[in-house]
């Protein structure tokens, strides 16, 4: 059990209802506080500009654009990147991490803002905003990179304290630009990036701190591209298939479809917060126990009846996970449905976005299993099993959400359809593929080697 | 003479009248088996022979110690093992996940069930214990029907595995169980899918793989399988095992779910020592039923044969022999019974190892007994034999010897042209855990020194006779208890100090060469061998005796 691991169990082991709660709470704040304070922050702005009378909408097509890039193209870095920190975690060479890692921090912060000078070009940004677009792009990069290391590396009071200090900070700068010093819709960018900066900070000082003091310089990263090539791949695929709907709409119905449509889409995401705390939770605590276990057994020399019980633990463990993820995420969903008209008020949505919301909350939660199953998946090293669902959610989001828009239907539906069907695809892989765990682990062991 | 070479015969898919499957040896290593194969082999020049040498792994062995005598028409080589590939980089273990990820995808689209598995299975839980079933499972081996990668990756082999491990290991680390599965079959599956080196008859000097492989080219071919047995293989075998330490066995220690486990390694004997026993045992047995006869060396290898599963009535005697010094005749002998004694000296006795330095010739014992002995008598030890086949055991010998301060007395002068071996020696000693028909004690006896050996294989025969005629003739030597330098010293003091006693035993010794065990009896029985079994050079009538 990872470090993190240990803390929630030791919460739930108290046998009090403050100690679940507040094992879940971590989950919470470990899976969704950055991305929940940084919704938060846009939704805030976006109520704030429209109180103000400022043209908000030109800011917001850049951040959620800035935000799909940087979180697309970074992806494939930062799977390799954590998953390379955790090896050399595990094989005890952590003096490799620490040049790769500048390394890695560095290219990002440059490939970004290379990216972000592109972007502002493209969506013809004022020169006021182009000048703090490109570097925020890079910081947003930047912070994906340091979150995936960070998360493994550091405690999560790190990153709370990270974006705790940011998503205030940037919502009053922002405020204080405009509305103060009439900086109008670009305050709003400099604020809003005055904030994510000081995030990065934060982060970075946290990951600098927790890399051990020598440093081999001679580690290299770029192999580790190629040994993770199926997770960075998977990763990439993902990613994508989160924003391959919106990418559709924009490409056919225009920006500010796309725009509202985004917007509906991420308050939506909201409703899947409980259930990826709860999946946080359980991996970190129940399953990972079985899992070392199991691994444990091979190595210590266990016969084969009791690996196979090993096995079948995970198996069973890993259907319990689904099967409590699922009725939580239904419950979310259940509630999220109900109170749609309430949510999309509250953040400022126009009422016609209400059933777009309900919809998307439904796709949201097919995809949020979807991921569950492709980070079973990558528990058990099965990368190419994770890129063909990967790939699977992002061929049939984009190719469904096309075709509903081409039968004259809301976009969404094709989205919905493709997760549900790509979730029901990888229960059924991920349970076979549990069902020949002791098989597949030796018979996949090379033989002939020193 | 051909120069040494690992070339392929003259003239490809030339068929040679005999075959030879050696295990390692043949002409890589010298000594022993070597020698006696490359005797068979330039006793009889009219018979084209094909050597198999069937070794461990590329390199494992140098260059050839024998020059291939003429009628050598190729020397092929198998190997179990490929080199050990060096430790992979991250981008290279990726890249050969996806490679085995392929290669278990297309393993597993087999439709019809492997006849080799089949087989496997049979071997593994019957141990061919039923003659009947023997030829089956050798046809079902023989059918190759399953590529090295499919048994390493596909589910078939895996269930077998399984199977093996619910019935044999129940408890075993299942961890071990598997890597020893692959070390057992792997080098099965590439000798199986080695190509048939064509003969008219094929000879195996061993069972273990290389008898299993001659049995099942003999399968395919239909030409005839001869054994000739040295040691007992699979017996031999499981001494190795039974002091191997790459086995172990782990009995789990539950602390009760606080995930402190810990393994201690449990006493009793581990099944994995068992299959692997089992697995030798087999592969004898398959042997000794496909072939159409089967030579031992002596009486007491005969009945472990039989005891083993073969059948009595294939089994024929033919002992090794040796060259009389200026090749005179038993009767001539007889009549002149002090021809060959050597010159008795006063002191000190000087006393010969006469071999390879290995661990099954238990040279530990040999040096402890002359440390013993030389507390009493002097002596002058001489080790002599190659000593680069186990660099290990030889170093330990070397500092036993050092830490005994024996290094005066004993000296390591490795190997020695064998007509200089013996004029320089008064007895030969061989404390060797396991022998078939050592030539050491017949090349010592045909130049009149007497042996102390240890009763394993046909050393007692060699110097107390086997039957009364020559059993009359009187001890050539001592016979002690295996790993008992106390009974090898008290030998050796005695004969240190009565040379009549010396002279005696080795006039017998010489007398019992003479009349038992000269080459060229051996010969006439392998031609005669030969011939029956079709091998075109070969002309002699079958006619073989014990």
């Amino acid at each position: 059990m990872a470090g993190i691991g240990w803390k929630l169990q030791r919460l739930i082991d108290r046998g009090s209802l403050a100690g679940t709660i507040g094992a879940y709470l971590t989950g919470v704040a470990v899976t969704s506080a950055p991305w929940l304070l940084t919704t938060a922050v846009l939704t805030s702005l976006r109520i704030v500009a429209r109180r103000s009378g400022t043209d908000f909408a030109v800011v917001e097509r850049f951040l959620t654009v800035v935000y799909a890039v940087t979180v697309i193209l970074s992806a494939p870095v930062h799977v390799v990147v954590s998953r390379y920190t955790a090896d050399r975690l595990y094989d005890h060479h952590v003096a490799k991490i620490g040049a790769p890692l500048r390394r890695a921090t560095a290219l990002t912060l440059i490939g970004f803002a290379l990216a972000g000078v592109v972007l502002v070009i493209a969506m013809r940004l004022p020169l006021a905003m182009a000048a703090v677009g490109a570097p925020l792009c890079a910081v947003i990069g930047a912070q994906w990179l340091m979150l995936s290391v960070g998360g493994g590396m550091t405690s999560p009071v790190i990153v709370l304290r990270a974006f705790g200090l940011g998503a205030p900070l940037g919502l009053c700068a922002a405020w204080a630009l405009d509305v103060t010093f009439g900086f109008g819709a670009a305050g709003y960018l400099y604020g809003f990036a005055a904030g994510q900066l000081a995030t990065l900070a934060v982060l970075i000082y946290g990951v600098a701190r927790a890399i051990p003091g020598q440093a081999d310089e001679t580690a290299r990263l770029a192999p580790a591209f190629r040994e993770y090539r199926l997770l960075a791949l998977s990763a990439l695929a993902y990613y994508i298939s989160i924003w391959a709907d919106k990418i559709v709409v924009y490409l056919v119905q225009g920006g500010d479809a796309a725009t509202f449509y985004a917007a509906i889409a991420a308050v939506s995401w909201f409703s899947v917060i409980p259930a990826f705390a709860w999946i946080y939770v359980q991996i970190e605590t129940a399953f990972y126990r079985r899992f070392r276990a199991f691994y444990a057994d091979i190595e210590i020399g266990a016969p084969l009846r009791k690996l196979q019980e090993g096995a079948e633990g995970i198996a069973v463990e890993a259907r319990r996970i689904l099967r409590g993820a699922g009725i939580v995420q239904a419950s979310a969903s259940g509630i999220a449905i109900v109170a749609a008209p309430l949510v999309v008020h509250a953040v400022g949505l126009s009422p016609n976005a209400t059933p777009l919301f309900r919809l998307n909350a439904l796709g949201a939660a097919a995809q949020m299993l979807t991921l569950l199953e492709v980070l079973l998946l990558y528990y058990f090293d099965l990368r190419r099993d994770a890129l063909v669902i990967s790939t699977g959610l992002l061929g049939g989001s984009a190719a469904l959400t096309l075709l509903a828009l081409a039968l004259g239907w809301n976009p969404v539906l094709g989205y919905l359809v493709a997760c549900a069907a790509t979730s029901a695809a990888g229960v059924v892989l991920v349970r076979r593929r549990l069902s020949t765990l002791v098989l597949d682990t030796f018979q996949s062991q090379p033989f002939g080697l020193s | 003479m051909k120069s040494p070479d690992t070339q392929p015969p003259r003239t490809p898919g030339q068929r040679a009248d005999v075959c030879l499957l050696v295990e390692g040896t043949y002409p890589f290593v010298s000594g022993g088996v070597s020698s006696w194969v490359h005797d068979i082999i330039r006793g009889h020049p009219e018979v084209s022979f094909a050597v198999l040498n069937v070794g461990s792994h590329p390199g494992a062995y140098g260059e050839p110690r024998y020059q291939l005598p003429d009628n050598v028409i190729g020397l092929h080589r198998v190997f179990c093992q490929e080199t050990a590939r060096p430790p992979l980089d991250g981008a290279a273990r990726a890249d050969l996940r996806e490679e085995i990820r392929t290669l278990r995808a297309a393993a597993d689209i087999r439709t019809e069930p492997s006849r080799v598995l089949a087989g496997l299975r049979r071997l593994h839980l019957e141990g061919a214990a039923e003659p009947a079933s023997r030829l089956g499972i050798l046809d079902d081996l023989a059918s190759n029907d399953l590529p090295l990668n499919e048994f390493l990756y596909g589910r078939a082999s895996f269930d077998l595995l399984t199977v093996l491990a619910d019935r044999t290991a129940s408890e075993t680390p299942f961890l071990d169980l598997f890597w020893h599965y692959r070390a057992i079959h792997v080098p099965l599956l590439r000798l199986l899918a080695a190509p048939v080196v064509p003969a008219a008859c094929y000879h195996a000097i061993a069972t273990g793989y290389a008898g299993l492989l001659a049995a099942v080219w003999s399968r395919r071919t239909e030409r005839p399988l001869a054994l000739t047995e040295h040691g007992i293989y699979a017996r031999e075998r499981e001494m190795e095992l039974a002091r191997a330490d790459w086995i172990r066995d782990a009995a789990e220690i539950d602390d009760g779910g606080f995930g402190l486990r810990t393994a201690t390694w449990a006493p009793h004997i581990s099944p994995l020592r068992k299959i692997w026993s089992g697995f030798f045992r087999a592969l004898s047995r398959l042997a000794y039923a496909q072939s159409a006869r089967i030579v031992t060396l002596s009486e007491v290898n005969r009945v472990k044969q039989v005891a083993d599963g073969a059948s009595a009535a294939k089994i024929d005697i033919v002992p090794n022999g040796v060259d009389l010094p200026d090749s005179g005749s038993p009767a001539d002998d007889d009549q002149q019974p002090d021809r060959g004694l050597i010159a008795l000296r006063p002191a000190p006795l000087r006393v010969g190892f006469v071999g390879r330095v290995v661990p099954i010739k238990d040279l530990i014992t040999f040096i402890r007994a002359c440390d013993l002995a030389l507390h009493t008598a002097a002596l002058e030890v001489r080790v002599i034999g190659p000593m680069d086949e186990d660099p290990g055991y030889a170093a330990r010998c070397r500092d036993l010897v050092a830490r005994l301060g024996r290094g005066q007395q004993i000296a390591f002068v490795g190997p020695m042209p064998p007509a200089q071996i013996y004029a320089e020696l008064d007895v030969v000693v061989l404390t060797s855990f396991s022998e078939g028909q050592p030539l050491v004690i017949l090349e010592a006896h045909a130049r009149g020194v007497p042996a102390i050996a240890t009763d394993v294989g046909a050393c007692r025969e060699l110097i107390e006779g086997r039957e009364a005629d020559d059993r009359a003739i009187g001890p050539s030597g001592f016979v002690t208890r295996v790993a008992a330098p106390k009974e090898t010293a008290a030998a050796l003091i005695r004969l240190a100090r009565d040379p009549q006693l010396r002279r005696r035993m080795g006039a017998a010794g010489f007398r019992r060469v003479a009349a038992y065990y000269q080459r060229r009896d051996m010969l006439t029985a392998y031609r005669a061998l030969y011939a029956s079994l079709g091998a075109s050079g070969a002309d002699v009538s079958y006619s073989m005796g014990g």
